[in-house]
């Protein structure tokens, strides 16, 4: 008698095979030909130099090339620094709409304005803004007597990566604000109770309740965030260009101007593995010794 | 059977003479057109040729797809290494190296050898569209570069007309400097873009770029321009505070808004100055002269064909640009010269005294330099290295040595 094909082992596989195929096409090989560009000599506009292997030369140039230590300082600063912004402002948000007072579902999606924005209109709209000659912010803040005339913001090289990051938290925040407000709406009313008839108040609900509470959407946004932060160059491309000089560089941005200005792909290659060894450590080291994945 | 075909000859006369497609508009099909155009008054203008087009050739669906023009060759590099080709791209002299060394245009000599307007253009014209002695694509229009500078004020403080020579243009511009009052002499491209205007300058201080593959640039006449624009906001100050990151959109909004006295760019932004500006506020004068040569660039702006599967229907849509109707309508929306010389001789530019400039820039105006990684060291290496000296990071002389060496290793 014929085994059905349900009562092999192999089917289980075999409902697998076009989940399988498709990561396979979509994730692992665009990766592992991303990892193997990094090895070749591959400028498009020099073919004539072949498109060979050319071993470990591009990591090396890597290590001696200056632009590249400023442009890896600059992302710690740009990612590090608007994770935590937009960490803070979210928070706040997210602890402020909990309370459901009046008005909250019309300011829900106030807040969520921002997110909708798509980066390229976020960007002209801040660099006009912040402009030095029409910028209402320059307005607003010498009306305000905080500085004595119009700042051209970008052009300085003190001022450029800070006022990036004040862009991108203002883009980004509602995307914490969000997820985190989910989170709370999933804390148990009962220990709010509770802490009510310990006497608990405002922070010692926020300390011992819901911080704990949301813990691992705390890691999750957080690793989510940094990971885009870190692969989108497109906001910095707008307002600064990586300038003035190499101020905002960062190496998504660095790994671009290769790539599209030089047409040196595998540099550019070399510098997108070497971003995607950072991301990995380092996302996993935040995972590891942020205890998320540890039962409670 | 003879009567029929008289009859078909007297429609086709008849129809050509009430501005139906003529008897040569025989190609169909789809054309997939890449552009970057940018501005309202660029759209405007595409719009009206591509109506212009349509009447001419019914047969032919164009379709235009606008880039960013920073991402122009991002795109342009995806498209070839996907083979998501579109028809016809548009072609900016300097990039042509960089396109055909990934093989993204199609060889378009033998069709415009056989071209009848062929002649209407000068030799130099075909220059930024050739290689090796094939042409790759119809010059389209031209951007001619020249200064726009504030007359009112000028004649406020006495001075007889825009400068001559850069001594007469520092001269000028600190005479028209006043920070107190926000003006400034000289708004300064130092941010996107604004790399070309400093090899330029290099140009007009003596150094050339690269010869027979080699770096041929001249140190000392490149320190020397190097100095020269920096001095403008370092030294002398005449510039606004923002310079390091004006692109195009501030260099303008600093003129319009009363903060800059002159600033440099082409004739493609005449129209905006023109409906911002009362008549006679403002005035356009041919780049001044450096100490070893006048350079002023005229930038002809291509369309190449990027495949051929619908070759002959793309042919029709960029040799349509070399037109006088489509040409004049452009040049009525966005101030673009005509790259024709017939063309050029229209009453409506000789008639016009702001485009007198841009008439004597053609004189001696030059193509710009053009070499395979022109692209990435002009933006990668030039651009921030002046930007350094602009914002106390860095010195002329290093800038330069890093301009030097930057183009080492663009060329190796």
């Amino acid at each position: 008698m014929r085994r059905a094909i349900s009562d092999t082992k192999a089917f289980p596989w075999l409902l697998l095979l076009p989940a399988l195929a498709l990561v396979f096409a979509v994730v692992i090989y665009p990766t592992l030909s991303g990892i193997d560009l990094s090895f070749r000599q591959m400028r498009l506009n020099r073919m004539d130099l072949g498109q060979g292997y050319v071993g470990l030369r591009h990591y090396i140039a890597l290590w001696d090339d200056p632009i590249f230590w400023i442009a890896a300082q600059n992302t710690l600063l740009w990612v590090v620094g608007t994770v935590i912004l937009e960490l803070a402002f979210g928070m706040i948000i997210a602890v402020a709409l909990d309370y459901e007072l009046p008005g909250f579902r019309f300011m829900s999606v106030v807040i969520l304005l921002p997110w909708f924005l798509p980066l390229v209109v976020a960007g002209n709209l801040w660099a006009l803004m912040l402009d030095s000659r029409l910028g209402i912010i320059n307005a607003a803040l010498q009306g305000l007597g905080v500085i004595e005339g119009y700042k051209a913001w970008f052009a300085d090289p003190n001022w450029a990566l800070p006022a990036a990051i004040m862009v991108e938290t203002w883009h980004g925040f509602p995307f914490f604000g969000l997820l985190l407000l989910a989170g709370l709406k999933g804390i148990p009313t009962e220990l709010y109770e509770a802490a009510a008839v310990d006497g608990a108040r405002f922070w010692h609900r926020f300390i011992h309740i819901q911080l704990p509470g949301l813990r691992i959407i705390i890691v999750a946004t957080v690793v989510l965030r940094a990971i885009s932060l870190m692969n989108s160059p497109e906001l910095l491309l707008i307002l600064t260009g990586g300038g003035p000089g190499r101020s905002t560089q960062v190496l998504s941005l660095y790994a671009f101007h290769k790539a599209y200005r030089e047409f040196n792909f595998g540099y550019a290659g070399a510098l997108s593995v070497v971003m995607f060894v950072i991301l990995m450590t380092c996302s996993w080291l935040y995972v590891r010794y942020s205890n998320a994945l540890k039962a409670d | 059977m003879t009567e029929l075909k008289r009859r078909t000859l007297l429609g086709t006369l008849a129809a050509a003479s009430l501005g139906l497609p003529d008897a040569e508009a025989t190609s169909a099909g789809k054309v997939v057109y890449w552009h970057h155009f940018t501005s309202q008054e660029e759209f405007a203008g595409l719009k009206r040729v591509m109506e212009l087009f349509a009447t001419k050739y019914p047969a032919i669906a164009l379709q235009q797809e606008n880039i960013p023009n920073p991402e122009y060759m991002a795109k342009f590099t995806a498209a070839v290494v996907a083979n998501t080709r579109p028809d016809v791209s548009m072609v900016a002299a300097e990039r042509l190296p960089d396109m055909l060394a990934m093989n993204g245009l199609v060889d378009l000599t033998s069709r415009v050898n056989a071209w009848s307007n062929k002649t209407n253009y000068p030799d130099d014209r075909w220059k930024g569209s050739s290689a090796n002695g094939k042409i790759y694509g119809i010059p389209a229009f031209t951007f001619v570069d020249w200064t726009y500078y504030r007359k009112d004020w000028f004649e406020e403080a006495g001075i007889s007309g825009p400068p001559k020579t850069l001594d007469d243009f520092v001269t000028i511009a600190k005479k028209l400097t006043d920070p107190s009052k926000n003006r400034y002499g000289f708004g300064l491209r130092g941010g996107p873009g604004g790399a070309a205007y400093l090899i330029d300058l290099m140009e007009a201080f003596g150094s050339k770029f690269v010869v027979d593959g080699k770096n041929a640039m001249d140190k000392a006449k490149v320190l020397a321009a190097v100095k020269w624009y920096s001095d403008l906001a370092v030294v002398h100050k005449v510039t606004p505070p923002s310079a390091a990151n004006d692109g195009f959109r501030q260099i303008m909004e600093g003129f319009k808004t009363g903060q800059t006295a002159m600033t440099w760019h082409h004739t493609g932004s005449l129209t905006e100055i023109v409906r911002f500006f009362k008549p006679g506020q403002f005035g356009t004068a041919a780049k001044p002269a450096g100490p070893a040569a006048r350079v002023a660039r005229l930038a002809y702006l291509f369309n190449g064909i990027m495949k051929a599967d619908n070759i002959d229907a793309a042919w029709d849509w960029i040799s349509f640009w070399g037109e006088t109707d489509p040409s004049i309508a452009f040049l009525e929306e966005t101030g673009y010269f005509p790259a024709s010389t017939v063309i050029a001789k229209d009453a409506r530019i000789t008639g016009n005294p702001l485009y007198q400039a841009a008439a004597e820039t053609i004189g001696f105006g030059t193509l710009p330099p053009a070499f395979v990684g022109m692209a990435g060291w002009s933006q990668n290496v030039v651009l921030p290295e002046f930007q350094k000296i602009l914002v106390g990071q860095s010195t002329a002389e290093k800038a330069t040595d890093a301009m030097l060496k930057g183009l080492d290793a663009a060329l190796n």
